[in-house]
């Protein structure tokens, strides 16, 4: 079996009932989806197979072979961040974090099917997605601001031309 | 058959910064020969933000930008001891921990930064990172500078440490009979306005908003307090009116068997929710600040309680308040049923009956 993950084509030697999120976890070594309930119903294992949002805790990698895969390292990278991840980051829309790979894969998909960004459409979209600590209040938030366009992806955390340079050390060994 | 709308309120006081002497947390501060700093301390941040807020508090303690702090407590072995994040602690104690170090650090670079400057460190004060002379402004010299002049100038290494154990308070002295020292470092303070319909026909509660006051303390960090508010107010909703592990507890009988059967607030359950942050600072805490993590859930479900009260007129005294619970406190409500010549028993209405003139209901055999 393969499967291209993040834009990179794998070999996949698991058993081919081996639900996707072990492949992706044990297997290849990608851990932002979270093994929470592995019954379906919490969403923290979400990842986009060809650009759906599916649970990967149900999924038996035989079925999604050949399929392209997308985890939230696949979305952005910490010098890019994408549209969603940048308003998570802006509207403090993480706390522990342990949802927060699988909110990022809905929403960005909710985001990428045009959805309108009222709250009433993000509630019902990412209802399956259990969150116990951050009261969804600053998620749903993060998530009307994206669709908004109110915030995009930025290269913010590339160092900035005119910062600072960096300390000269008299006397220190070259 | 129909909804009912109801209102509520609760208040609640919450202690934090445990003096049963059993409590205490380490930090330890070190500065790197470019003026950055290491804090080593003890407090796992499990998402409740204390790696920001101490970060924040060596900042403002030390006087460099937040962002030249890096915290550590990644290895139980180079960290100092601290007994953990709990107790809504994490804050107020280790807090006070990592500002006592970072005190005590910059005591260390007033010390070096005065030979570099020639002036008594007494009459020097450090903030945004650099070294100024009191009343003499163009007197200065960078932090990174100091940290460079410590360590290839004076072979000095610019740290500090820091530990705080609150004072052990018996509740009662013994001897006495008088509480000596409060129990609690600091009292939280909150208040809950809850709105909820309740159907009579199904027994089914929703909660439509949750106006949430909670005093603090100094927000150190508003919107990560924000943040804890608005998740208790969730957890605090499923406590009202979802969460249950054993309905008929002490009776293990229909727990849930798998995750789904365990209703914990989705999305769709979210109520309006307002969050207000009170600031009243404490004595004895980091800045003034206070606890504000366990009590972030406790004033919702007696607000949900008396809002269903309102809505229904009767009380449900067992948490959550299900559907099921909703429905029985409105049968007890009524009035006793009467099948042919069978009388229910009803306690209240037997009592009521005696003291007017001794007629009883009798108990069915």
């Amino acid at each position: 079996m393969r499967l291209t993950v993040n834009g990179i084509e794998r070999g996949i030697e698991s058993a081919p009932l081996t639900p996707l999120l072990y492949v992706l976890r044990e297997e290849l070594g990608i851990t932002s989806p979270k093994a929470g309930c592995q019954q379906g119903g919490c969403g923290a294992c979400t990842v986009l197979v060809d650009g759906e949002a599916r649970r990967a805790c149900l999924l038996a990698v035989a079925a999604v072979d050949g399929a392209e895969i997308t985890t939230v390292e696949g979305l952005g990278a910490p010098e890019a961040l994408s549209a969603i991840q940048t308003a998570f980051h802006e509207h403090y829309a993480a706390q522990c974090g342990f949802c927060t790979s699988g909110m990022l894969i809905a929403a960005h998909a909710y985001l990428e099917h045009g959805g309108s960004g009222e709250r009433e459409s993000i509630q019902e979209t990412l209802s399956g997605h259990v969150c116990r600590c951050t009261g969804y209040v600053k998620i749903i938030d993060a998530v009307a601001a994206a669709a908004g366009g109110e915030i995009t992806s930025r290269q913010k955390w590339l160092p900035q031309t005119g910062e600072e340079s960096p300390v000269e050390v008299p006397g220190a060994p070259a | 058959m129909a909804i009912h709308k109801g209102r509520g309120i609760s208040a609640i006081e919450y202690p934090t910064g445990m003096n049963q002497n059993g409590d205490p947390s380490q930090a330890w501060i070190k500065m790197k020969p470019d003026g950055r700093v290491d804090v080593f301390s003890g407090t796992a941040d499990i998402g409740n933000g204390s790696k920001t807020i101490q970060s924040q508090i060596v900042a403002d303690t030390l006087g460099v930008p937040y962002d030249w702090v890096t915290y550590d407590n990644s290895n139980t072995d180079s960290s100092p001891v601290c007994t953990g994040t709990f107790a809504s602690r994490a804050t107020f104690v280790a807090g006070m921990a990592v500002k006592k170090a970072a005190e005590n650090a910059r005591t260390k670079l007033l010390e070096i930064a005065g030979k570099e400057l020639e002036i008594d460190p007494a009459d020097l004060e450090v903030a945004d990172g650099e070294v100024v002379a009191k009343g003499a402004p163009q007197k200065k010299i960078s932090v990174a500078d100091v940290a460079v002049a410590a360590t290839w100038t004076h072979g000095e290494l610019i740290t500090g440490t820091g530990a705080h154990l609150n004072p052990y308070a018996p509740i009662v002295d013994s001897e006495t009979g008088r509480v000596e020292l409060p129990p609690h470092a600091a009292i939280s303070y909150a208040a809950c306005a809850a709105e909820v319909e309740v159907d009579d026909e199904t027994g089914n509660v929703r909660v439509t908003r949750l106006v949430q006051c909670f005093d603090v303390g100094t927000a150190i960090n508003p919107t990560l307090v924000e943040g804890q508010i608005e998740g208790g107010a969730v957890q605090g909703l499923g406590l009202g009116v979802l969460e249950n592990c054993y309905p008929y507890y002490p009776s293990v009988e229909h727990r849930g068997g798998q995750f789904g059967s365990y209703l914990a607030p989705g999305m769709e359950d979210l109520p309006q929710v307002d969050t207000i942050i009170i600031e009243n600072p404490s004595a004895g805490g980091p800045y003034g600040a206070k606890g504000i993590g366990e009590m972030a859930n406790n004033p919702q479900p007696p607000a949900i309680a008396a809002a269903v009260y309102d809505a229904i007129g009767v009380w449900v005294t067992e948490l959550p308040i299900t559907p099921e619970r909703v429905l029985r406190a409105l049968e007890a409500k009524a009035e006793p049923r009467r099948e042919g010549k069978v009388v229910i028993f009803d306690e209240e209405l037997s009592v009521n009956s005696v003291s007017n003139g001794g007629m009883r209901f009798e108990v069915p055999a």
